[in-house]
């Protein structure tokens, strides 16, 4: 990572921004000097910033109305493309999508304003259909010689206090009753009137609403009617905005060209200036500096300053690795990036991690699905440069998936044998090159280990080379030493319960152990001054030692457990396929079943793989060297959801 | 009675299988219900979470793995049941044990951790490694008793 300061005349600012935003290689960085003025671009930033969210609630409304499917294939559809001069003539129709995204918003809101009246209206109306029985209007008060009270009641009891009081002077008659709410009409003479009016009183009726002498059931429909003809305007608006669909593309580029436009004018933020100059500093990366800096040169008026940064400055961190590594840069990017005093984990943990992803799933047969179908995916779709990278990890340890199923004789499971048996009659004996784990799972779980040590050594001699080179060899030595020594000399003695270790092992095996562990009691306390505080910092590294290797070595078992789990249920899946006896049904059943139970399996142990390999470089190797704590490199770049530069030829 | 040694064998195979594979669909469930809520707010991290959701499911493979070599090492599978006396079949019953004891309750215990690194999914994407790696120290307890399990079961005398 290089530091570069460039000096240019501010009339070419904005277009040396804009270059390098299309080249997308410089990490810009703040420039603190008071003596210089800066550019003060908030304001427009903040109009594009609204313009976009704008555009982007009017495109969500847009894809939920047309019922626009957003699927999990979409991020491998890839951009679509635009030159660069036919981006100049697409940025015209910007007001005028605008003002499509403002149509659509309105609509919305139009609509949302409809829907809230419905529902006003509609619970009226629920509230009349109590009322659907009574002939006469809700507001009929009498006729010449009687009074009318037409209304509620809440409560039982009050209902009848008022039944028990009027049964001489009124007629009541129920029109409906709900649980507490009973509906009633009540009648009587013009005599009674004040009377009956004052027990109503006492006993909380509650007059009915509606008044405008209309009968019930003609409000209701006048109601209903309203209701439709409201729904009817929302789909208006609901048309409307279906027929901007073919502005989706539009609103889509005007969404990524408002981001673009932010992205620079944040960018020009950046930048500091006198009356007639402008200057920015930033980082990029070695590789690419010399290629950009003469482009730079080439076509404007620059003064570029590369330099080296600084110990105490915050440089960002860009992965950079061979070919064979760089598929796994996504693992060490979960973890952490490197950190000032790492080195990049990615290739010191591609070999292996290629090797245990595929010693995990170890079946040819589903090796081979991984590598046929990240191949026609990387040749066949526009992808991402990140996507890209996590393929091409699906594919390289696909072809380790195929070694180690091949080693053990798996091909869907107990595919070849089990058809060979059931439609051919024939017995075919196992495939396996090396051994077929079932038969010796010891064997293969020691190897396992073995595999692990090396795994965990490896991590430790990396560790070795980094404190060496910072000059600490002394710390290399004693930090790294005695560990293999220790686990080298138990390791064969800690074999000899599983399997049979031949005795000169086993003795020098013995006396390598209790030399490496003398070692780490001496040296594991060197840090303190205190004899007796050294003693025992020595016998706890003494422990620590013992228990953390000894955790980190079995947690390779995992390698053997994954791997026979694939096998056996690939195996239950092609026993299940071939329970049938007829023939013909047999073929079918077993088609069926071999393609459904296959998918599941691979799909369930490509996941449980990756899990578990990313936790073995994780945990037992990366905890022996590694810290972390960089940070990602954020080059100003043209970074867009829907749309892609191409540059012209 | 003549087959009590077996049966018992086989009884050891059941509970490694058996609870470790209740702990697992304990433990993913946890998970999931934490993993739905965040995919309910931002359906793209679904893969980030069906990951840490997958994390406690390995103590029921785990189990399945120990029962399958104890029934193969007496002869259940692939091969011709071996004569055990009930004294040798108390012994891979004792083996089925430690896989289907820690096997339950680490699952669960890892289920919760999970649980938790779905939260860190949510507010900080980026650190959500993190949350892999805390719940994927539980499973160390399931290992150490997987191995225990599979070291009794092949040094037991037939």
């Amino acid at each position: 990572m290089k530091k570069i300061e460039l000096i240019a005349p501010l009339t070419e600012s904005k277009k040396i921004i804009e270059l390098l935003q299309r080249r997308g290689l410089i990490e810009l960085e703040k420039i603190q000097d008071d003596e210089l003025i800066r550019m003060d671009t908030r304001s427009c930033i903040n109009q594009f910033e609204k313009n976009r969210e704008a555009a982007q609630r009017a495109l969500v409304i847009l894809n939920e109305r047309t019922h626009m499917k957003q699927s999990m294939l979409d991020q491998f559809s890839g951009k679509r493309e635009y030159e660069r001069h036919a981006f100049g003539e697409k940025t015209t129709i910007l007001e005028n999508t605008l003002q499509v995204c403002g149509d659509i918003l309105e609509n919305e809101r139009n609509i949302e304003e409809l829907k809230n009246k419905i529902s006003h209206i509609s619970v009226r109306t629920d509230e009349l259909r109590k009322w659907e029985a009574l002939d006469i209007p809700p507001d009929f008060e009498g006729t010449k010689s009687t009074a009318c009270f037409i209304g509620t009641v809440n409560n039982r009891k009050n209902l009848e206090y008022i039944t028990e009081e009027l049964k001489d002077i009124a007629y009541i008659e129920t029109v409906s009753a709900v649980k507490e709410q009973t509906n009633i009409v009540v009648m009587c003479h013009n005599n009674d009137k004040a009377e009956t009016v004052s027990v109503l009183r006492h006993g909380g009726f509650a007059r009915i609403g509606e008044a405008n002498g209309d009968s019930v059931k003609a409000v209701i429909e006048k109601n209903e009617a309203e209701i439709q003809q409201l729904r009817n305007k929302i789909e208006e608006y609901n048309q409307d905005t279906v027929s901007k669909e073919n502005e989706r593309e539009n609103i889509e580029f005007v969404i990524d060209y408002l981001s673009i436009r932010c992205d620079k004018y944040n960018a020009l933020n950046d930048l500091a200036m006198t009356k007639t100059t402008f200057m920015l500093t930033g980082f990029i990366p070695e590789k690419y500096s010399l290629k950009l800096v003469d482009e730079l040169e080439r076509r404007f008026t620059v003064a570029i300053n590369l330099t080296d940064p600084t110990e105490d400055e915050d440089v960002p961190v860009l992965l950079e690795n061979s070919k064979f590594s760089a598929p796994v840069e996504g693992i060490t990017e979960m973890y952490a990036l490197p950190g000032k005093r790492d080195v990049d984990p990615t290739s010191v943990m591609s070999f292996f991690y290629y090797l245990f992803f595929g010693m995990m799933l170890s079946d040819a047969g589903y090796g081979v699905v991984m590598v046929i179908v990240t191949t026609i995916a990387l040749k066949k779709l526009k992808l991402e440069e990140k996507m890209q990278k996590t393929l091409r990890m699906f594919q390289y340890s696909g072809i380790s998936t195929i070694f180690w199923g091949a080693l053990f004789g798996s091909w869907f499971g107990d595919l070849p044998q089990t058809v060979a048996k059931q439609f051919f009659g024939r017995e075919i004996g196992s495939l396996a090159l090396w051994f077929e784990p079932l038969e010796d799972p010891i064997k293969l779980l020691v190897f396992s280990f073995g595999l692990g040590i090396l795994h965990l050594f490896w991590g430790l001699a990396v560790n070795f080379r980094i404190l060496w080179k910072e000059g600490k060899k002394a710390d290399a030595i004693f930090d790294v030493i005695p560990i293999y020594m220790a686990v080298l000399g138990v390791a064969p003695l800690a074999a000899g319960i599983l399997i049979s270790v031949p005795d000169v092992l086993k003795h020098i095996g013995k006396y390598l152990a209790i030399v490496g562990a003398v070692l780490i009691v001496l040296t594991s306390g060197r840090s303190s001054k205190n004899i007796l505080a050294r003693f025992a910092g020595g016998l706890y590294g003494l422990y620590n030692t013992a228990t953390g290797y000894l955790s980190d070595i079995l947690s390779y078992s995992r390698l053997l457990a994954l791997g026979l789990a694939t096998g056996s249920i690939a195996s239950v899946i092609n026993l299940i396929g071939t329970m049938p006896g007829n023939m013909v049904i047999k073929a079918i059943m077993f088609t069926v079943v071999f393609l459904v139970g296959h998918t599941a399996n691979i799909a369930i142990n490509l996941l449980g793989a990756y899990v578990h390999t990313d936790r073995l470089q994780f945990v037992e190797l990366f905890s022996k060297f590694y810290e972390g704590g960089g940070r990602k490199f954020e080059p100003l770049r043209v970074n867009t959801k829907y749309i892609k530069f191409t540059e012209e030829k | 009675m003549s087959n009590l040694g077996l049966a018992l064998a086989i009884f050891g195979a059941a509970i490694a299988a058996l609870f470790s594979g209740v702990g697992s669909a304990k433990g993913v469930g946890i998970v999931g219900q934490a993993a739905a809520g965040v995919v309910s707010v931002d359906p793209s991290k679904f893969s980030k979470v069906l990951i840490l959701q997958l994390l406690p499911g390995t103590q029921g493979l785990y189990g399945l793995l120990t029962a399958v070599l104890l029934l193969n090492r007496v002869g259940v599978i692939g091969g011709t049941p071996a004569g055990l006396t009930v004294s040798q079949g108390l012994m891979f019953l004792a083996a089925g044990l430690p896989m289907g004891i820690v096997g339950l309750f680490s699952a669960i215990a890892q289920g919760k951790a999970a649980a938790a690194g779905v939260g860190i999914v949510a507010k900080k994407p980026e650190q959500s490694g993190k949350g892999i790696i805390m719940a994927a120290m539980v499973e160390t307890y399931a290992i150490l008793a997987l191995l225990i399990s599979i070291l009794i079961i092949y040094n037991i005398a037939v």
